[in-house]
């Protein structure tokens, strides 16, 4: 099952997802990428109704696209998670909804500071020090309210991280195989090997 | 998108409908609004109509309001009891109003019961049943006193003595005992508060105080809080907790007071601008 | 479990000698998963008026957006601040508009009123989820704790609390009251409104 972990630390967004694309009961493809960059200081995991994901990624993801365009600099953080949220909110009055959650990682390049946001398919909005979806949050959760530091540096924050994704695969019947880790920090989005 | 403009079609907004079927279809079932359960009574005398009501709102098993108000305004000489869902007495009866308002700016006359009535009626058939207002009209016009009840449906009776709301059974029990024609106008509100009282003290979803009015030609009383049978007792005790008694974490103080200093600049010894 | 528990949380209002007090728990929760320990559910609307909204978190984040954008266009077209009765009807109606397709909060709002005279009188309002108003004159609640909280709130408060007396007054009651609720709690926020300041304070709370 999908499994998505997202932690602040000192100036850096760490978000973890994992690769699996199933549909029922079969696993179709084992490296799918379900972290997008939505610029150079944004990124987005995102899980739920396969179809609906991508559909929805790649919508947002061209939009806050049009913004840097037309404007010459990107949304910060806090804005791009507002008009991500109000467009699921949108979306869940249509007659087709989209099923996603999502969790939007940024580094502020005007304040220095980085910021995450849990939002879900409804279009509940919260930024929080760490986030989790799926049935991973359920073990995940516990372990960064003990583990989680503000203050920590990259290594410290994979150590928390790498401690999520065991607990998980251990104690999890239907723990996903890998993830993909993404950081962004003042240098931009980049991938980690775990 | 939905708050692109302030100027919205009028009526109901239906948008929000598809998602909340969706969130129903998902097991959640849909909350209950607050319910005047209620007693509202009306009763003809020799010169008019008193309207009573009991003062209490309800949700579910909760008291919600203990001193709300149910004798709505229409004009002056018109004034409306609602029982049934609390939100929608209170629109239908303001809309009605504001229309009754134009009708007789339009008409150049004093409006009639009737034609209330009518506008009341109308508007409830419309909606089936699905807007809750279940209300006893009463006023008094140029063709004398009227006095209505108007089911959520829109069926409406014409009646001399007439209850309504989860009390009405109780309250039809007095008027049925001690209603006679051709009352003063004390008889008439003494029976009234006695009707209320019935419901208030007989029936869970009324309760609090008996709210009246009393209509007659020319001349309308509305007598708020006219009994007050619960009268809470002064507290024997004060829980006053000693200042710092809750701990928290962060304070922050936000000052609305703008001060503002001028500093003449340049001085006394600077000399005027020359505007000659 | 109704729409109305979803998310959790509690908002409580009360009047005090010139003053009022409007605060809120901080949880944030996916059914009895707890998201998030520091979630506002009251909002400035102006200096002296704070909205409170308990109920589906998507809609109170929309809500908020909604009433923001209107109140500013009040403010532009009127060249005044809204009062807190006009604020209250335009909520009331905002609510009823959507009668048969609600949003599923109830609000709760806390302010001061200037009288002709230029000195500030509390007030304070509720509403159902379909835009019923409840002006009370003591204090309102709303929630999943609201059963809990009329019953604290109705044993503790009493007329004419200073401003400071008020504090420890409406702290003491939600605090006890999201205690015994299962979907509140996490900490709370207070905001006391007097004429010259809004003091804001993070209580300390059960974390559990």
């Amino acid at each position: 099952m999908e499994c998505s972990f997202a932690l602040t630390g000192k100036g850096y967004v760490l978000i973890a997802a994992d690769t699996t694309a199933a549909r029922s009961i079969v696993k179709m493809k084992a490296d799918e990428d379900k972290i997008k960059s939505l610029g150079p200081h944004l990124l987005m995991a995102y899980s739920g109704e396969p179809g609906d994901t991508v559909q929805f990624a790649e919508y947002v993801e061209r939009n806050i696209r049009l913004y840097q365009i037309r404007n010459l600099y990107p949304l910060r953080p806090a804005s791009a998670a507002s008009w991500v949220r109000r467009a699921l909110a949108d979306s869940l009055r249509s007659r087709s909804p989209y099923s996603v959650n999502l969790l939007l990682g940024g580094y502020d390049t005007a304040t220095h500071a980085p910021s995450l946001y849990w939002i879900d398919y409804l279009g509940t909005q919260a930024e929080v020090p760490f986030a989790c979806h799926g049935y991973g949050s359920y073990f995940a959760l516990s372990l960064l309210d003990r583990y989680h530091d503000p203050e920590a540096s990259l290594e410290e924050g994979l150590a928390t991280l790498r401690r999520c994704i065991d607990e998980v695969a251990k104690r999890l019947v239907v723990a996903p195989g890998k993830y993909k880790v993404k950081v962004v920090d003042k240098d931009g989005v980049r991938e980690i090997e775990l | 998108m939905a708050t692109a403009s302030t100027y919205a079609p009028v009526g109901f907004d239906f948008s929000n409908q598809v998602r909340n079927q969706f969130l129903q279809e998902k097991g959640l079932p849909l909350p209950k609004a607050t319910s005047t359960g209620t007693t509202i009574v009306g009763c003809l005398f020799k010169d008019g109509i008193v309207l009573g009501a009991d003062t209490r709102a309800t949700e579910g098993p909760i008291v919600a309001d203990k001193n709300c108000e149910k004798i709505h305004y229409l004009t002056d000489s018109i004034r409306c009891c609602g029982a049934g869902t609390a939100a929608d007495t209170e629109f239908t009866t303001a809309l009605i109003s504001s229309n009754m308002a134009l009708h007789e700016l339009s008409t150049g006359r004093k409006p009639r019961v009737v034609t209330a009535m009518t506008m009341l009626k109308q508007m409830l058939f419309r909606y089936q049943g699905q807007v809750g207002a279940a209300l006893v009209l009463g006023g008094v016009d140029a063709t004398g006193p009227h006095l209505f009840t108007i089911a959520p449906h829109g069926s409406t009776d014409k009646l001399p003595y007439v209850t309504m709301g989860s009390g009405s059974l109780a309250a039809m029990a007095v008027f049925e005992s001690g209603w006679k024609a051709g009352m003063t106008r004390e008889e008439a509100l003494s029976l009234v508060t006695d009707a209320i009282c019935a419901g208030i003290f007989n029936d869970l979803g009324s309760g609090s105080n008996v709210d009246a009015c009393v209509i007659t030609a020319g001349h309308t009383d509305m007598l708020r809080n006219f009994v007050r049978p619960n009268e809470r007792v002064a507290k024997e005790q004060r829980y006053l907790f000693r200042r710092g008694t809750t701990a928290w974490k962060k304070e922050s103080v936000r000052d609305l007071i703008v001060s503002e200093e001028v500093r003449p600049i340049g001085g006394a010894g600077a000399e005027a601008m020359d505007t000659s | 479990m109704s729409i109305m528990e979803y998310n959790g949380g509690s908002v409580i209002a009360m009047v005090g000698k010139g003053c009022v007090a409007i605060g809120s728990d901080l949880r944030l929760g996916n059914q009895a998963l707890t998201v998030a320990t520091n979630f506002e559910k009251v909002f400035p609307v102006t200096d002296r008026i704070y909205l409170g909204m308990s109920g589906l978190a998507t809609d109170v984040a929309t809500l908020r957006e909604q009433f923001r954008f209107r109140v500013n266009m009040y403010q532009i077209k009127e060249e005044r601040d809204i009062e807190p009765e006009a604020f209250a009807h335009l909520v009331s109606s905002t609510l009823y508009e959507r009668r048969f397709g609600p949003y599923f909060i109830e609000p709760v709002i806390g302010g001061l009123w200037k009288t002709q005279g230029g000195e500030y009188k509390p007030y304070i309002a509720a509403a159902d989820l379909i835009g019923c108003l409840n002006f009370a004159k003591d204090f309102v609640v709303a929630g999943t704790a609201s059963e809990k909280l009329f019953g604290v709130a109705e044993g503790l408060w009493e007329p004419d609390l200073e401003p400071e007396d008020l504090f420890e007054t409406i702290s003491q009651t939600l605090m006890n009251g999201v205690d015994r609720d299962a979907y509140s709690g996490w900490g709370a926020i207070i905001h006391i409104v007097t004429p010259d300041k809004v003091v804001t304070r993070t209580l300390k709370g059960r974390m559990d």
